[in-house]
């Protein structure tokens, strides 16, 4: 604790964060292994608070002595800090470090790869297959002059598979990956049927429905209407007046059947986390319950400046957590959660006359996000007719605005969730009001 | 540095072995209306040591740097684990080995400006913003600065020193009248000095100026269209529709896409040229030398319409037989080198911007990138603002303009080039494979392409 010591001897605050994420990750490409990596990368962070201001540094492998200065230099000539540092205390612990995880070999991983490409090449034997496997831990240690300190070990598995159908004049790409936190979570044979269904479904292509024909989002297709409410609810946006959301707490905002949670504390899921980045508790934070605004997420700093309560929202590296240590804290998702309905994917489908299923997109967050406005193009998406997929679309885009699909469009919420990304678990959603543009 | 790097080289036991050591020296200041966000100075190091045993690779990336000769045995070790599942070896194509020191001259050099005035800077541009309008609600400036400082060895003898800068400038402004927000951004991005962040007060401004204006901007009616881009989203449209499906490694072992893509096939019309260019004064794509060792080579993806070549790696190189092209880039030393663009561009053609808008009855003028992704064939990208074209003249303001297509096709509507010609870096990157932002450059003419499918209601 030399680094924290030093700082609190010039200012009257300081909070170290610390992180250190080991493990190991395998790569295939064109169905053959490509690589083995390890990784052991130690990043630190310092805020300090100097005559009531604000000053923060980071670093990775360098001295001390550098990031205490560097973190003075900054609160010299920084803002006064809004907040000041809670004292860190952890009475209810999240599950996030299965041990399995970490006793996985390479060989494991690679055994897994091999599986893959084995499976799809086996039913298609055309299709080109890459392959990514990571397995590791981060351990967060975090101690402040408030008093206390956390740290914690998680775990985390993941693996995603890429098929390239490649034909003339036509390229069909599926990427299906999964992130979690315990080894019995993570079933490759599960991913696999995946993108076999995927390549199943895409291999005639067909006219994409036009007009505004209901619109079926499955997993990584519902981020299309959950990034503008994940911005939108974020406590950042609200406190510098950007979010529509804004002063709608208690107001019937979306469809009373969508139920909105984001739960830092769901066992082994791959956001959770004891605490925030800034030593707050997780918990359970409904933001939207029967359509009705109830929360938004906050970090120490939103929560000052919106004079709410901070709610373990404090996450680093931005909002897909890409850039670690190196970010200063900002509002972020743990497990961001839609409630799930009931029925089945294939009764859904059953249920369509004719529609439009969209598995992924390209260029998600892209448009104006702030105001709810999505347009994307549909880089996996099917069409239905009397409920069957018939083929799978091409050249094909989508638009319309979330909150207004949500609250007047929403006409069925499935049954069987999935994790997106390691961000959300979310149900296919059929949807209305999405405008469907082809070529 | 270079004893011990060498040193710890000769006594890997791996057919190929290489170490990256960098130093990074960063700044940054970021606002978001009246938040400092980020006020930054830092330094970090880090390394990544690859090894290729029996044709395939290991790898580590590491803080510490007593650890080298540990991480190396380690990465050989993995290497040996992947080895036994390998049926077609990784090559590399032959280099010479190189001593080289690549220092940049910086007119001004960030390092020795206070960050109190870093700070000051930003707090103009975003001031500029901010009373621009009551309409607008909030701004997100960001100044940063990096000095890369890699360290690069490998056991063929070669040895690196490289110093790369990079400046970027973002001004984003967001405008709300009643429940409708819009934004709108300027940015620059050069590998300079402190120089090239000053003096950006009318770019501030006119990203104020456009986000109020896109208030009251008509939406786009989806539809398929003739559209002029202009010089910054035709750089964008190269980059992501063009760009990334030349870069050789994803054709390495992916037989079907290498036929798409073989030299000699036509792609567009006579006129188009696109060229991939490792280095030009002050541009932020440069690299001198990749993050293999490799020297730059300026390529011409596309030469008179017709594909003559691609980027390649040491890798990709040998396995398709042709030279190395530099293009192997990492993002930071947490990562390993792969094929990257660095700057790349559409040569100008000879249209005044009058003749492009000729005879278009109803088009659309789309103007600035906001985003861009592709999914090889497939892309997609986002105007920040458009106008309409009204019998051959430029109208309306447009607004939520995505387009979409396929790149081929879309090559192949390219109808004419100006003679406009502007490179752009911008303040964000390029990602793949995970690694992101990579500093580059696009560039390109205004450029007319017929049937150009926009996204909208």
């Amino acid at each position: 604790m030399r680094i924290l010591e030093r700082a609190a001897g010039v200012a009257q605050a300081a909070e170290l964060y610390q992180e250190l994420r080991e493990g190991v990750e395998v790569s295939f490409r064109g169905g053959e292994i490509e690589r083995v990596g390890a990784r052991e990368v130690l990043g630190r962070a310092l805020r300090v608070i100097v005559d009531g201001k604000l000053g923060f540094a980071s670093t990775a492998g360098e001295e001390e002595e550098a990031l205490v200065e560097a973190a003075l230099a900054s609160a010299r000539y920084g803002d006064p800090a809004p907040f000041s540092f809670p004292e860190l205390r952890c009475d209810d612990a999240a599950q996030v470090l299965d041990g399995e995880v970490l006793k996985i070999p390479p060989e494991e991983l690679i055994s897994w790869g091999e599986e893959a490409v084995r499976a799809i090449r086996e039913e298609f034997p055309d299709v080109i297959v890459d392959a990514h496997l990571w397995r590791g831990k981060i351990t967060v240690r975090l101690s402040n002059t408030s008093g206390g300190e956390l740290s914690e070990a998680r775990s985390s598995l993941s693996m995603g598979v890429e098929a390239q159908w490649i034909r003339e004049g036509d390229i069909y790409l599926v990427w299906v990956s999964r992130t979690v936190r315990r080894r019995e979570d993570l079933d490759p044979q599960v991913l696999i049927a995946e993108v076999l269904r995927y390549l199943r479904w895409g291999e005639r292509v067909v006219p994409a429905p036009q007009g505004r024909p209901p619109v079926l989002l499955v997993p990584k297709g519902t981020l299309v209407l959950l990034l503008p409410l994940m911005v939108g609810f974020s406590g950042m946006s609200v406190a510098l007046g950007t979010s529509p959301l804004k002063g709608k707490i208690g107001e019937q905002v979306f469809d009373p059947r969508f139920t909105l949670v984001d739960d830092g504390h769901l066992p082994f899921a791959p956001g959770s986390r004891s605490f925030d980045d800034e030593g707050v508790p997780t918990g359970r934070l409904p933001l939207a319950e029967g359509g009705v605004v109830k929360n938004f997420f906050y970090d120490l700093r939103a929560a000052a400046l919106a004079k709410a309560e901070p709610t373990g929202s404090g996450i680093r590296g931005g909002f897909f957590r890409g850039s670690g240590f190196r970010s200063p804290p900002s509002p972020g998702l743990r497990n961001t959660v839609i409630q799930p309905g009931e029925g089945t994917l294939d009764g859904l489908i059953a249920g369509m006359k004719e529609g439009l299923i969209v598995a992924d997109v390209l260029g998600l967050g892209q448009g104006n996000i702030q105001s709810g406005a999505f347009s994307n193009n549909v880089s996996t998406g099917f069409a239905v007719k009397d409920g069957r997929v018939i083929g799978r679309v091409k050249n094909t885009m989508i638009a319309g605005n979330s909150y207004e699909v949500l609250k007047d469009g929403l006409r069925e919420i499935g049954g069987e969730p999935e994790w997106v990304y390691g961000l959300a678990h979310v149900p296919a959603l059929l949807v209305e009001g999405v405008s469907v543009v082809t070529r | 540095m270079k004893a011990n790097l060498q040193e710890a080289l000769r006594n890997a036991s791996a057919d190929y072995a290489e170490i990256r050591w960098e130093v990074l020296e960063r700044s940054r200041v970021a606002f978001q209306r009246d938040q400092l966000l980020a006020l930054e100075h830092s330094r970090e190091a880090g390394g990544v040591v690859r090894a290729l045993v029996e044709g395939a690779w290991g790898m580590a990336v590491f803080t510490d740097p007593d650890q080298i000769p540990t991480k190396l045995a380690e990465a050989a070790e993995l290497a040996r684990a992947a080895a036994r599942k390998v049926r077609n070896p990784i090559r590399l194509a032959e280099v010479q080995p190189v001593e080289d020191k690549f220092i940049p001259q910086l007119a001004q050099d960030f390092r020795e400006i206070p960050l109190e005035e870093k700070r000051k800077l930003a707090e103009r541009y975003n001031q500029v913003i901010l009373n621009y309008s009551p309409q607008i609600v909030s701004s997100t400036v960001r100044y940063t600065d990096t000095l890369r400082h890699v360290y690069y060895a490998n056991s063929e003898g070669t040895y690196l020193q490289q110093l790369i800068p990079d400046v970027t400038v973002l001004l984003l402004a967001v405008a709300r009248k009643n429940g409708d927000i819009q934004q709108a951004f300027e940015s620059i991005g050069e590998a300079a000095g402190y120089e090239v962040a000053l003096d950006l007060e009318e770019r501030a401004e006119a990203a104020a100026r456009r986000a109020v204006e896109l208030l009251s901007a008509k939406q786009v009616k989806g539809g398929k269209y003739t559209v002029i881009l202009d010089q910054e989203l035709a750089g964008v449209f190269i980059h992501e529709a063009f760009g990334h499906i030349c870069e050789a490694d994803f054709l390495l072992k992916n037989e079907p896409m290498r036929k798409v893509m073989q030299l000699g096939r036509r792609f567009g019309v006579e006129q188009l040229n696109v060229v991939e260019d490792g280095y030009i004064p002050g541009r932020r794509g440069n690299a001198p030398y990749d993050d293999e060792g490799v020297p730059r080579r300026k390529v011409y993806l596309i030469k008179d319409g017709v594909l003559t070549g691609l980027m390649h790696s040491r890798a990709t190189a040998a396995a398709t037989g042709m030279g190395p092209t530099g293009n192997a880039r990492a993002v930071s030393w947490e990562h390993e080198p792969i094929v990257r663009m660095r700057n790349t561009y559409i040569e100008p053609g000879e249209a005044s911007f009058e003749e492009l808008l000729k005879g278009i009855d109803y088009g659309v003028y789309a103007k600035g990138a906001f985003g861009g992704q592709t999914e090889f064939e497939q892309f997609t990208f986002s105007a920040q603002y458009a106008y309409e074209i009204r019998g051959g003249e430029v109208g309306d303001m447009l607004r939520d303009v995505v387009l979409t297509g396929n790149v081929f096709d879309t090559l192949r509507n390219i109808e004419r080039l100006g003679k406009d010609f502007q490179l752009k870096g911008g303040a964000g990157g390029c990602g793949k494979g995970g690694q992101s932002p990579l500093p580059v450059t696009d560039g390109a003419p205004h450029v007319r392409i017929r049937d150009v499918v926009i996204g909208g209601k």
